[in-house]
């Protein structure tokens, strides 16, 4: 894009553009937290570039992890690509500790330093030597490791020539040569590039004789190629691309042309390949008139110029690689494909989404709460509070996975503060609170003045159930689960309930409360009545019938139980969540049993079947699946409870932690055991119910 | 040698990836001009079996460009316009500058599993700044028959893992169904049983697994 008004036109060069590695940054950050710290003194360090080899696209100057001083490298064979593409140019790094300072730093007069260099460079004869130390650059810095983020801005010192060099003449190479000269001057380049001696040496003089030979020659040959030739060419590796302007290379070479030989017209050869070969049509060749400098006697440093823009804007670049160094982000996406592998392999019909979405209330962070969260980690659930009121003691850690015996020195750590700890400690990714907080429980009266701390409790709870989408209910005693379940039954949140005997377990899923039938948009089939929804811990106590397996209590202290169970328990808990989670119905599902064999539930949920109870034992190694549905007579979840809870508030929960017999009136149960006593029940005839089937697994 | 001779089970040994690694590498210069051969990089002090004849390594081929069209640019974070007066640039010296079409370069790298037991293409790509490119730029590169492939096939499964010898995260198509896909290439190409011999296995392999990444290769290379 010469402008041709008057002739000749000024030489315009195209700005040499920078490329940084992201391996370059991920050594530079290890170079600076291992060794350097806070010493900001500047850094050599190597960048490397070569001729242009695409007609569309320039080349760039490149950093790699290479370009920094050596130490003990990595275990790669360092640029085995060849070193035809990167010819090494000596650079400078000022890497500053703040953005402040990195704003404040003197950019006038860095560059002029390094442009001085390449000036005494080239009055000390260095830069025939060593003509790659044309190209010297500088490259400031601010890098943030903690945020992983890099900003930066490069500087390609040119010396200006004063008065610019102007074009005489520019064209592409194969116009200038003749075709016999065209194929020995090409040869002779790829001779030059072919070989490891002088592939790297970006600058050179091309010779061509009158009879067409041509010999490339260093720079420092100058003197011996006088008189030799037809043609004489300042030769160089030009990564630019563009057909109407020469590269930056070009600038300084024509400083050291001027001032080493004195010549005022210079006949200047831009390299360029394609394909691993020179390409004359792309290489350029033009003839640049330069005006001596008048009789000066000390040859003064000329001005420099060459920090690069942005986009054209005047401002450093930046890049961010927090994705790919910073260690929780490359937690998360290894946690993220395990479970997409599962998916892909196994399930393809997964929904992994609902799964990190889902917020979980782990009501107890002891045995059962502890093994809960890490199988609910498993899952790719992220969203975890525990609700104890405990500390850790001594004997907790050796069963409790995830305390440690940091936990219990001193006064002990409150477990739902320790529990909260241990899983950002496995997985930095968690999204985890604990809440020290005990649980009203029913038949234990209080006095007044606990009353309103009961109370505030009481409202606590209730926001923290409507606040999540499932709850665990993971507590050691049977009153404690009551005021869970009952809220979890009025907002229609997905509880799960685990409990463990000295050497069997039970776990289960409550049903839906009883006011989502009315809530439902008049769905025929859920205008039933309550035998539709599936029963609550508490419905056991009528519906379900005593087998003798669950002749041992439950709810024992979890320092009596067997030690598998709380493993094992914890483990089905999680997995009965994740099948009403991928179930289509949710918390709305109905319950399977292990030895039904129907297909319709089991096309719903590619886990398999999901039943409504799960009943084991250690001492037969056995497990069971069971199916009971709500009671009307439910002292947690029947309608007349739930309803009588939303009426009076906080007066029916204080009556019912007060008057031990209170529920148990309300709902008619006291009726009922009363007849029930009242006569003898032939179990074994009424219940040949085929829907609690014993199955051995 | 007489071991890695040929391939029955769709897997591969150390030794026989560094043949199989050479005998494509040669193929693709003779036959797949358009493209710069792939190079072979040596690992050194990995192996504690010093007595390997083949060193380990694994097969590059980098900076191949696509020009894509300029959509969006990727930009980073804003930066606050530092206006520092630098002295002032004599406009009439600079060219044009550069605003080229938006230039994606890529590397790929053919590493061997030793877990797998199987070839792995790792690549990535990053604008010529420097900065990376996401999966979703990558992908709107690729020509559309590779996106459809990636997507109805079972067989490819682009994930994000560390580079086993560069630390830092590649892309790479996960390898868990090559072993089986490979069974079922030799089945249908040669008349003997399931046998492949190892010079064909990379190739083979890679007239599939190319497919995915946008790069195809010739015919002739399968002879």
């Amino acid at each position: 894009m010469s402008e041709k008004e008057t002739s000749p036109a000024i030489l315009q060069f195209a700005p040499l553009n920078s490329s940084v590695d992201e391996g370059f940054w991920h050594s530079f950050s290890s170079l600076k937290l291992d060794k350097l710290g806070i010493d900001d003194s500047p850094i050599s360090i190597t960048g490397f570039y070569g001729p242009c080899s695409h007609p569309q696209v320039s080349n760039h100057l490149t950093l790699l992890s290479e370009s920094l001083p050596l130490d003990e490298q990595s275990s790669i064979a360092s640029t085995s690509h060849g070193n035809r593409n990167k010819c090494p140019v000596p650079g400078i790094l000022y890497n500053t500790n703040t953005l402040e300072s990195f704003h404040k730093l003197d950019k006038q007069s860095l560059l002029k330093a390094e442009a001085n260099k390449i000036w005494d460079d080239i009055q000390s004869g260095k830069a025939l030597e060593d003509p790659a130390v044309l190209s010297r650059f500088l490259v400031i810095s601010f890098a943030d490791l903690k945020k992983w983020s890099f900003r930066y801005w490069f500087a390609f010192p040119a010396l200006v020539l004063d008065p610019p060099a102007s074009l005489v003449d520019l064209k592409p190479a194969s116009a200038y040569f003749s075709s016999e000269e065209a194929e020995s001057v090409s040869a002779a380049c790829n001779e030059w590039r072919h070989s490891d001696l002088t592939t790297d040496v970006p600058f050179f003089l091309v010779s061509v004789s009158s009879d067409s030979k041509t010999s490339i020659r260093h720079l420092k040959d100058w003197e011996a190629c006088q008189g030799d030739h037809h043609k004489l060419l300042f030769g160089f590796y030009d990564p630019c691309h563009l057909p109407n302007n020469p590269g930056w290379p070009l600038r300084n070479y024509l400083a050291l042309i001027r001032s080493r030989w004195n010549l005022e017209t210079v006949w200047f050869f831009c390299y360029r390949e394609s394909r691993g070969f020179a390409d004359l049509n792309l290489s350029l060749v033009g003839q640049a008139s330069v005006t001596l400098a008048s009789g000066e006697s000390a040859p003064t440093v000329p001005n420099s110029v060459g920090w690069e823009l942005n986009k054209g804007k005047r401002v450093p670049r930046s890049i961010s690689l927090a994705n790919s160094m910073d260690p929780t982000r490359l937690a998360v996406s290894a946690v993220d494909l395990n479970l997409k592998l599962m998916r892909w392999r196994a399930l393809p019909s997964l929904d992994l989404n609902v799964l990190s979405s889902v917020k979980c209330l782990l009501l107890g962070a002891g045995t059962l709460g502890c093994q809960v969260a890490r199988t609910l980690m498993g899952w790719g659930i992220r969203n975890i509070t525990f609700v104890d009121y405990g500390k850790v003691a001594m004997s907790n850690p050796v069963r409790q996975s995830l305390y440690t015996f940091e936990d219990c020195v001193g006064r002990g750590e409150f477990k739902a503060v320790a529990a909260v700890k241990s899983l950002k400690q496995i997985f930095p990714a968690m999204e985890s609170s604990g809440v020290v907080m005990a649980i009203p429980m029913p038949g234990h009266p209080i006095s007044s003045q606990e009353e309103d701390s009961i109370l505030a409790d009481c409202k606590r709870l209730s926001d923290l159930i409507e606040s999540h989408d499932a709850v665990f209910l993971l507590t050691d005693t049977r009153e404690s689960r009551w005021l869970p379940s009952l809220l979890c039954a009025n907002a229609n949140k997905i509880a799960i309930n685990a409990a463990l005997g000295f050497d069997s377990y039970m776990v289960m899923r409550h049903g839906a409360g009883p006011t989502s039938l009315s809530d439902d948009m008049q769905n025929l089939d859920m205008n039933k009545t309550n035998k539709q929804r599936l029963g609550c811990y508490f419905c056991n106590d009528v519906v379900a019938p005593q087998d003798s397996m669950t002749d041992r209590t439950l709810d024992q202290q979890c320092t009596v139980t067997r030690p598998g169970l709380a493993p094992i328990a914890g483990a089905l808990a999680v997995e009965l969540l994740v099948g009403v989670l991928q179930h289509p119905l949710g918390i709305n599902a109905k319950g399977d049993n292990s030895s039904l064999s129907n297909g319709g539930n089991n096309d719903d949920s590619p886990l398999g079947i999901l039943p409504h109870q799960i009943r084991g034992s250690v001492s037969q190694f056995s497990q069971i699946t069971l199916l009971g549905q709500a009671s009307n007579s439910c002292t947690a979840c029947s309608e007349t409870v739930i309803s009588e809870y939303r009426e009076r508030g906080n007066s029916f929960i204080l009556e019912a932690i007060n008057h031990p017999t209170y529920l148990e009136d309300l709902t008619g149960l006291t009726e009922l055991k009363k007849a029930a006593n009242s006569f003898n029940l032939d179990w074994e005839d009424d219940d040949t119910d085929d829907e609690d089937v014993a199955v051995d697994m | 040698m007489n071991s890695g001779r040929e391939v029955s089970d769709g897997r591969l040994t150390v030794e026989g990836f560094s043949v199989a690694a050479r005998a494509f590498a040669d193929k693709w210069k003779i036959h797949n001009q358009s493209f710069p051969p792939w190079s072979w990089v040596p690992l050194i002090n990995r192996t504690l079996h010093l007595s390997n004849q083949q060193e380990e390594g694994y097969l590059s081929l980098e900076e191949i460009l696509i020009l894509s069209s300029l959509e969006e640019s990727p930009e980073d974070e804003s930066l606050n316009v530092a206006t520092d007066c630098l002295e002032k640039e004599e406009s009439v010296d600079h060219t044009i500058l550069n605003q080229e079409n938006e230039a994606h370069y890529y590397d790929f790298h053919i590493v061997y599993s030793s877990s797998y037991k199987v070839p792995v293409l790792y690549f990535r790509g990053y604008c010529s700044g420097g900065q990376p490119l996401s999966l979703d730029v990558i992908k709107k590169d690729l020509p559309s028959c590779s996106v459809s492939l990636l997507h109805e096939s079972k067989w490819t499964f682009i994930t994000q893992e560390e580079h086993p010898y560069l630390n830092r995260p590649w892309f790479k198509l996960h390898p868990c169904g090559t072993e089986d896909w490979i069974k079922l290439l030799s089945q249908s190409s040669i008349s003997t049983g399931c046998q492949m011999p190892v010079d064909l296995y990379l190739v083979s392999w890679f007239s599939v697994v190319g497919q995915v990444v946008g790069l195809r290769i010739p015919l002739e290379m399968l002879n």
